[in-house]
């Protein structure tokens, strides 16, 4: 028993040492100056730590802090839209698949969770054509209707199954105090669903901003690019000392780790719902 | 109850259409392909005034001033876009394959000539510009070159170099000038056990293309080539070049003479991590330019006016150099094609590229371009003093060679991944040098008899 609890105790620390370790040295170089981030031998706590690589992204004037300034904005933008429509578009979805019945209705559920199978690269060069032909390439749009239709069918099935995890009586209370279908979804079941919905939505935002070669394919330029793009951009660049390059790493980073530090609980419900009775 | 039954009958059949929809499009958006009805740009407009056109390539845009002249002279705007390399050829790849348009000129890369070529993604250069005029002072035009036609127009005469940190080397008493390879092992050698650096070379041995660029060039100067004109291997026999190459690269590593962290290294993180922070004496296949553009520059380095070009190390004496041009082109999605020939002829010309490089003076200057593509601008930079190690670099430009005698092969992007992966392997000691570079061969055999 000492030993499986030994041997457990290696294991964790082992996997907290190789996921943490290099967020832990991106934090450290980000809060140092390029000559202590370059000393040798390394220093492992930042020596001398500032936040002038932040102050210099935040309120810099050049080229890189602009870049990174305004691709922070089109990701906050792009993944909380695509993360509205999809919650939206989800909890409708999920509600007709786990309550009404109608002709075809296990097809189709099924035929939307197929479309998780799909590795999701074999649709982006379909998904670019539509948006070109459509003029939607390098627009808001574009890129929030292509996550839409990518993180739908997971949002749908971890609603589907927390509406089906939901005692059917209150509904039929519902309807049979007159109310209609949508007011019974709306007062009623979107309330009790709500751990749901919320688990959905930072699934979905998680997932969108983890977003590279989609967003990479169907941006252009500066104007719809995610910060994720930018970085990667910055990367092969001379001129950008690696602290700075650290500092936007970690900036990209702390949004959703917090969100994920926050709202553990709901990403861990969200995710299993529907695997207990 | 009639009412609501009909009611429950609506709801029904709007829950079905709803979910039906979300399904559809769903579906639709996992499968849908070409079909014949779709609406494509192709053939784009022969405008060449009063448009804009985009231009995406791995680099800062050239001065405002130069651009804005450029507008001024052909009424044609330029959008400029800067994505970095890798992310580059990815657009390239899906917009070409999804028949799209994403940029009327963009970068056409050395190693993907052969490829391009064969897939036809490009406009051929040689029906816009006078290119057979360019043949004798742009060196570097036979690396685009397929088939007779020329892919790209190069910008840039980028080239593999070796370049040694002077004082480092003095430090040591080390020879600052080998010209052979076993002269500049035993500099290396010295360096290391004077104590003066513990691992004095740069070798970047994350398996990335610049892993497979610097075999190519340690091939070179080791006096052979990889491939020969059909594309079979010619490293795979232990007194072959290529095997000697990649013999002294693994064993530089396990002999301490490269840090042992190159193992995740790639080319352009050793060149601004390591060899500009002064923790290298040497890095034997660096890029032509980088001296003036990164190493000479005190944002970015901690060794300025201490680097110097040296002429490749060879089996018996200096080596060629092998060149690694960066190109731009037209894809053949292009809205403007005619107008981006415009701005390429522009953009290449020898004059633009002498103001570029500094000769006309600094508010002309293009901060990070680095070695003009024409020899006539080199020639001018070094008779101004404007290229930092010009004297070096002109003559090195004069007799640089492509990698592949035959222009880069259609493969080539499989090959490099069969380089760069083996010998990553071979480095981090998880198969023999034997192994890795048979593995390589295979590939290489199996790729030119096409199977």
């Amino acid at each position: 028993m000492k030993r499986r609890t030994g041997a457990r105790g290696f294991g964790v620390a082992a996997i907290l040492i190789w996921s943490l370790v290099p967020i832990y040295w991106a934090i450290k170089t980000s809060l140092q100056t390029e000559a202590d981030a370059r000393a040798k031998p390394a220093h492992y706590l930042p020596t001398n730590a500032t936040l002038d690589n932040y102050a210099t992204l935040l309120t810099g004037d050049s080229d890189v802090p602009a870049q990174i300034r305004q691709s922070a904005v089109n990701i906050v933008v792009e993944c909380g839209a695509a993360t509205i429509v999809t919650v939206l578009l989800a909890t409708l979805a999920g509600y007709a698949f786990a309550r009404m019945r109608f002709r075809g209705r296990n097809v189709l559920f099924y035929a939307v969770l197929a479309t998780m199978a799909f590795p999701a690269y074999t649709t982006l060069i379909p998904l670019y054509r539509i948006m070109s032909t459509f003029g939607l390439v390098n627009t808001y749009t574009g890129i929030v209707l292509v996550y839409v239709s990518g993180f739908l069918p997971l949002a749908t099935w971890i609603l589907h199954n927390y509406f089906a995890s939901l005692p059917v009586g209150i509904e039929e209370a519902g309807l049979v105090d007159g109310a209609r279908r949508l007011q019974v979804l709306w007062h009623l079941l979107l309330p009790l669903a709500r751990p749901g919905i919320i688990s959905t939505a930072l699934i979905t935002f998680l997932f969108a901003w983890g977003q590279f070669l989609f967003p990479l394919v169907l941006s252009s330029d500066l104007s719809t690019q995610p910060l994720t793009v930018v970085i990667a951009s910055l990367q092969g660049r001379h001129v950008v000392p690696s602290t700075l390059l650290n500092a936007a790493g970690v900036l990209a980073i702390i949004v959703p780790a917090l969100l994920a530090l926050a709202f553990n609980r709901y990403i861990v419900n969200g995710l299993l719902a529907g695997s207990t009775k | 109850m009639l009412r609501t039954g009909r009611r429950m009958g609506t709801a029904r059949w709007n829950a079905a259409l709803m979910a039906g929809v979300t399904s559809l499009a769903l579906v639709l958006a996992g499968c849908s392909g070409s079909g014949p009805g779709d609406k494509q740009s192709s053939g784009g407009s022969t405008q060449t005034s009063g448009v804009t056109i985009t231009v995406a390539l791995a680099s800062d845009p050239p001065p405002k001033a130069a651009l804005a002249a450029f507008t001024k002279d052909t009424g044609i705007t330029v959008n400029w876009v800067n994505i970095d390399w890798d992310s580059l050829q990815s657009k390239i790849s899906a917009a070409a394959t999804a028949k799209t348009y994403f940029a009327d000129a963009t970068n056409v890369d050395w190693s993907r000539v052969g490829q391009l070529g064969k897939l036809k993604w490009f406009y051929p250069m040689d029906t816009y510009i006078d290119t057979k005029a360019m043949e004798a002072d742009v060196p570097q035009l036979a690396s685009f070159t397929v088939d007779g036609h020329v892919v790209g127009v190069p910008y840039d005469a980028s080239f593999m170099v070796t370049t040694v940190n002077t004082e480092l080397f003095q430090k040591a008493g080390a020879n600052p000038a080998p010209k052979t390879m076993d002269e500049y092992t035993e500099a290396l050698k010295t360096i290391k056990a004077k104590g003066v650096l513990e691992h004095p070379l740069n070798i970047p041995f994350a398996a990335a293309e610049g892993l497979s660029t610097y075999w190519y060039e340690t091939t070179g100067a080791f006096g052979g080539t990889v491939l020969d004109k059909d594309g079979k291997p010619q490293f795979t026999s232990p007194d072959s070049p290529g095997y000697k190459a990649a013999q002294w690269m693994v064993d530089a590593l396990k002999t301490g003479l490269v840090p042992p962290g190159n193992i995740n290294v790639t080319d352009s993180q050793g060149q601004q991590n390591l060899m500009a922070k002064g923790q290298v004496a040497s890095t034997f296949s660096d890029y032509s330019g980088n001296v003036g553009t990164l190493y000479n520059i005190k944002a970015s380095s901690s060794v300025v006016g201490k680097v110097k070009y040296l002429p490749t190390p060879g089996a018996s004496g200096p080596a060629a150099n092998l060149s690694n041009p960066d190109g731009v082109g037209i894809p053949k999605e292009a809205k403007y094609p005619n107008a981006a020939a415009k701005f390429i002829e522009w953009f290449t010309a020898t004059e633009q590229q002498a103001d570029f490089a500094g000769v006309n003076g600094p508010e002309k200057t293009f901060a990070t371009y680095p070695i003009p593509s024409h020899l006539s601008a080199v020639q001018q930079m070094v008779a101004k003093g404007n290229l930092v190690g010009g004297k070096d670099l002109e003559p090195m430009l004069k007799g640089s060679k492509p990698v592949f005698e035959g222009g880069a092969p259609s493969w080539y992007p499989k090959f490099s991944n069969a380089v760069y992966t083996n010998l990553h392997a071979a480095a981090t000691g998880s198969m023999s040098v034997e192994q890795a570079i048979k593995t390589i061969g295979d590939t290489a055999n199996q790729l030119a008899s096409g199977s």
